[in-house]
């Protein structure tokens, strides 16, 4: 049985090629999602076990609550340097610095600024007396010392225009100052660097007083003397120190670090392995639907087989085989095919304005079972049904000279389809409407999916027949008998059309379903904008998310021609006992530059050490009212209760606020985050931005109008949907291949007729348009149920987020219009290959067979 | 004489016709210079045992294979002057075909089945002579029916109609009761004849049933890819003499 398995592998080998494919693609996506996930993952563990390197315990503030990367390293006093040097055991101890998109940078001798833009990660840090206690070590010249002179890493050093001994510009929070580049330091290792980072190096004097640590160090790193561990030395720490401060191991700080890169990767693994199930899922129709196909063809040799002795057990384990030989080529190219993958994604990624770290991708263990069980698992799973029925072939179907329906048992067949839509539904409203938590909202939104796709793929041969005959029905009129022929084609097996088109149908719906998100919220974020922000600029750092200094407030109250001046900074607090962001404004003006409809109490004319505004929605869940108190943690550690002096209705921006004058007493981030501007009354748009930049001149500032800023906010939101598009563009290039190769069987099913038609006067020509119009007609079927699912979907997903994210349902009919024209052109792009064969059909074997 | 004089317009001819398959060893020689005319308005059946060739004689007779050597024509048309588009065309619109089995499109109504030549060349058929045609193959009220819905029988008189809705100056026609009982393929044949007789159209029958080639005008004999007979209004026991003959 093996050999006759092979043997038909053999002889079919364009359908055994577009099938393997189809599952190639899928296993081949998620290759390349761990192995970039994987990537991302060794580099950060690689920078942070160098960060760790000669660190044996690490002396920092007591954080009260959140976790390191919730908010900006608490300040721990130099004071305690002395106390640790004391300790038994301690070798040496120093503070340290490591300022990721530091607001401190130096301009090379050609003019560019090393700042992170899309490049590698930026950072300012300090060495130290002990090489080894903060991995940095001199590569050439001399370490800086003082305030007048600084290093910078290798990389920067052979990318950007430096020589040592020469003076170069170093901007500054404050303003700019000339220093001499002392020499070239590297992070890690003496011989090797360990991660991509492009740095700036000070010594300890001079970053403290550059960016603002006088007294304090963001921790202090201490080396235990040979013979003492770590966890040793951390004991004998704590018992010497205060209570406002932590220590921990080195691996301690290792792995918390790790843990707080790994959630972010790990949402980054999930969402690519997402859409490599969607690829797979869609590529298990395809192979099911080929099988079935197949099936039906080889019925007589199948029967043959059955009537010479084979039991229906070989039959089934040859179909299984053929799967199985699939599912095994498959996944061997798509582990190979899985490395170009993930610099497919990479380059993708950095396409959109996004940065990868460029290490080698490694393929763990864990990735090649993931592959094998999902490429291997998911084709014989398609296989299943059709082997079964194979095994059910009897022998006198080897003398029956008609094929065997394959319609099987309808009525079960949709009860149970019917069943399935039941509970796909079911639990996709619970997961909109009845379930918390994202995980479990996410969890219960795509079970549901899959199980409505699957009812939809069962149910659709209902249907099938008469919409591709209403689809159809302009075409005998516009083509003649090709035209009749073509609709007939298309109809008349409504279980293969619609299996075919099911591919389409699923890929086309998630497009879909994504764009009809994105476009509402473009429009809520646009309305929101409009209606809630009065003011005129917004002033943000270059990049757009470092922050500013404020030196830029003071730049600009005052400035001529500028009207008000609202900073926003925000702060990681606890509030009424959950930890969340606390936002400041300048609550007096705040009224001036957003309109967030007041509707008790006042912003103006608070005490501002002890108000906060809240907006009604937030009041209601917490039962507040104007008057009330709210308790607030800070991360410092200083609590406060604050009295709610304002109750507002518009929700969109901030659930509460404070006054700025509060977060800068009680909280640690130094910077703001924007500052929003309001011109004097009677400038124009041109004059207004005269005003700031002359203001703020010698600052880098990014300066936008509020319509620049929605439009920034919707290419954001278009760049996702891009990449989305992208991920599932896959999943409809499959369901192309679906159409290529069903198209192709029932060509080669219908070589008598295709003859006859031929020799009855069908020219090469109108056969080719024959096919070309089935598969277009096929195309635009599953277009349009894969748009009306989308719609439907989308429709239900935006009224079950909440309304302060997405506040109207908006129809992208002109993208959702290019959809079905792509589909029809894909039908076209499917159609070229059969068509070829049918056409180029020699007439007399095409009579002659059979 | 033979009714295949010179005066009588010629439908279809082989000149010297050759067909040879494969090279060297294999070389199998399907047709040895035949030539062969066929009469306007006249029932033909050619007749041979398996291998004499006879199908390959009709295949390139109505252009749907090519001859080695030698020349076919249907009426004025050198077959061999065509390129594969025109000889489409030419099959489209001058000749019918009546195969043995599968002769209709399954997605098509028997209607639809028969004015297929002429969709498909985009031309309006004659209703006049289409209402005829179903008449006399008593089809009327089957028309919007599919092949499935039809019997064996019926299915080959759709099969002979869509061959006589074009008017084609020549019809070919491959073993038509090849897959019918003997009373139904009575039928079809006693039709094929009327269709000679009363609206004077030419048939060309490929067929080893004597029975069958009784109901023509005249049968040709083939053996070895050569003519080696022939039979004016012939008989059924006739033309089994003569088989057997060439049989020995």
């Amino acid at each position: 049985m093996l050999k006759i398995t092979l043997k038909s592998i053999l002889d079919n080998k364009i359908r055994f090629f577009l099938t393997t494919l189809t599952v190639t693609m899928g296993v081949t996506f998620v290759v390349a999602s761990f192995a970039v996930a994987d990537s991302l993952r060794d580099t950060f563990e690689g920078l942070s076990a160098d960060i760790n390197e000669g660190t044996d315990a690490k002396v920092r503030a007591d954080r009260p609550f959140g976790g390191i990367d919730d908010s900006v390293p608490l300040p721990v006093s130099l004071d305690y340097l002395d106390d640790i040097r004391a300790v038994d055991g301690v070798a040496s101890a120093a503070p340290t610095y490591f300022v990721f998109d530091p607001p401190v940078y130096p301009t090379d001798g050609s003019g560019n600024e090393v700042r992170t833009f899309n490049g590698p990660p930026t950072a300012a840090l300090n060495w130290t007396e002990d090489e080894v206690l903060a991995q940095m070590y001199l590569i050439e010249g001399e370490r800086p010392e003082g305030l007048d002179e600084f290093a910078v890493g290798p990389i920067e050093f052979a990318d950007f225009d430096f020589v040592i001994g020469e003076t170069y510009t170093i901007t500054l929070p404050e303003g700019t100052r000339e220093m001499q580049l002392s020499g070239v330091m590297q992070f890690g290792f003496p011989d090797n660097a360990a991660v991509g980072a492009v740095l700036t190096v000070f010594d300890q004097v001079a970053i403290q007083q550059l960016m603002g640590f006088e007294g304090v160090a963001e921790e202090i790193n201490v080396r235990a003397e040979d013979g003492v561990t770590s966890e040793e030395l951390v004991e004998r720490l704590q018992a010497a120190l205060d209570d406002d401060v932590e220590v921990i191991t080195g691996q301690e700080a290792t792995d918390e670090f790790n843990d707080a890169f790994g959630s972010i990767i790990s949402v980054i693994q999930t969402v690519l392995l997402v859409f490599a199930f969607v690829v797979l899922f869609v590529s298990t129709f395809i192979i099911n639907n080929t099988f079935n196909i197949i099936l039906g063809q080889r019925i007589r040799e199948l029967g043959l087989l059955r009537a010479i002795g084979a039991t229906g057990k070989q039959i089934r384990r040859s179909v299984l085989g053929e799967a199985l030989v699939v599912g095994i080529v498959a996944t061997i190219i798509g582990l190979l095919l899985g490395f170009v993958g993930a610099l497919a994604i990479r380059a993708l990624i950095e396409a959109a304005g996004g940065s990868l770290p460029d290490a080698p991708l490694p393929l763990r263990i864990r990735t090649v079972i993931w592959a094998v069980a999902l490429g291997v698992g998911f084709t014989l799973l398609a296989s299943l049904v059709p082997a079964y029925k194979a095994s059910r072939i009897p022998p006198i179907a080897a003398l029956r000279s008609d094929g065997v329906g394959d319609e099987g048992n309808a009525k079960l067949r949709y009860l149970f389809g019917g069943l399935l839509a039941v509970l796909g539904i079911a639990l996709t409203a619970f997961g909109l409407f009845g379930a918390s938590g994202t995980r479990n909202v996410l969890s219960l939104l795509g079970g549901g999916a899959v199980i409505i796709f699957l009812a939809i793929a069962i149910l659709a041969p209902l249907f099938a027949g008469q919409a591709v005959s209403a689809l159809a029905s302009p075409l005998p009129a516009l083509f003649g008998s090709t035209g009749t022929l073509a609709r007939g084609n298309a109809r008349r097996s409504p279980r293969r059309t619609a299996s075919t088109a099911i591919a389409l149908t699923i890929g086309l719906a998630l497009v879909t379903l994504v764009s009809v998100v994105a476009s509402s919220l473009k429009e809520s974020v646009d309305r929101q904008l409009q209606q809630v922000v009065a003011g005129d600029f917004l002033i943000t750092s270059e990049d757009g998310n470092t922050g500013l200094q404020t030196n830029v407030v003071d730049a600009l109250e005052g400035a001529d021609g500028i009207a008000t001046v609202v900073p926003e900074r925000s702060e990681f607090v606890q509030i009424l006992g959950e930890e969340s962001q606390l936002d400041g404004v300048s609550l007096d003006t705040v009224d001036q530059v957003f309109d967030f409809q007041l509707s008790e109490g006042s912003f103006e004319g608070v005490d501002v050490a002890t108000s906060i505004a809240i907006a009604r929605s937030y009041a209601e869940d917490n039962e507040l009212a104007l008057g009330s108190t709210v308790p607030v943690t800070f991360f410092s550690g200083v609590s406060r209760d604050l009295s709610v002096t304002a109750i507002y209705d518009e929700d969109a921006f901030y659930s509460y606020i404070v006054d700025n004058a509060l977060l800068e007493e009680l909280g640690v981030v130094r910077s703001i985050d924007d500052v929003v501007v309001n011109v004097d009354e009677g400038l124009t748009e041109d004059q207004g931005r005269a005003a700031i930049e002359a203001a703020t001149a010698g600052l880098a500032v990014n300066i936008q109008t509020r319509d620049e800023v929605i439009g920034s906010f919707k290419q954001a939101i278009d760049i996702v949907l891009g990449i989305a598009t992208v991920f599932l563009g896959l999943a409809l290039f499959i369901a192309l291949i679906g159409i290529v190769n069903t198209l192709t069987l029932s060509v080669f099913e219908r070589t008598r007729e295709i003859g006859l038609l031929r020799a009855v006067g069908m020219t090469r020509r109108q056969a080719r348009r024959m096919i070309r119009w089935e598969a277009v007609v096929i195309a635009l079927f599953g277009a349009l149920l894969g748009v009306l699912l989308g719609v439907a979907f989308g429709a239900a997903i935006v009224g079950a987020v909440p309304e302060s994210f997405i506040d109207r349902l908006t129809m992208p009919w002109g993208r959702i219009i290019v959809f079905v024209v792509v589909a029809v052109l894909f039908g076209l792009i499917a159609a070229i290959f059969p068509a070829r064969r049918a056409s180029k059909m020699k007439v007399l074997d095409a009579i002659a067979t059979g | 004489m033979s009714q295949a004089s010179p005066t009588m317009t010629t439908a279809a001819q082989a000149v010297a016709a050759s067909k040879v398959y494969g090279a060297g060893d294999t070389q199998v020689v399907a047709l040895n210079q035949v030539s062969v005319a066929f009469a306007a308005g006249q029932f033909t059946a050619i007749m041979g045992p398996s291998g004499s060739g006879k199908s390959t004689l009709m295949h390139c007779l109505a252009g749907l294979d090519t001859l080695s050597a030698g020349q076919v024509f249907i009426g004025e048309t050198d077959l061999s002057s065509l390129n594969e588009n025109q000889l489409t065309l030419l099959r489209r619109d001058s000749v019918g075909f009546i195969f043995q089995a599968f002769n209709l499109i399954p997605t098509l109504t028997a209607i639809e089945n028969i004015t297929l030549p002429m969709t498909l060349a985009g031309t309006k058929p004659d209703q006049g002579w289409l209402d005829q045609i179903m008449a006399t193959v008593g089809l009327a009220d089957r028309a919007g029916h599919r092949p499935s819905e039809l019997s064996g029988g019926q299915q080959q008189r759709v099969a002979v109609a869509r061959a006589l809705a074009s008017r084609p100056s020549i019809i070919f026609a491959d073993e038509p009761t090849g897959n019918l009982d003997s009373r139904t393929g009575a039928e079809i044949l006693e039709f094929m004849q009327r269709a000679v007789r009363d609206l004077g159209q030419t048939i060309v029958m490929v067929t080893h049933d004597p029975v069958a080639a009784s109901y023509s005008d005249r049968v040709v004999f083939l053996a070895d890819g050569a003519i080696r007979d022939e039979l004016m209004s012939p008989t059924a026991d006739a033309v089994f003499d003569r088989m057997r003959a060439l049989g020995d």
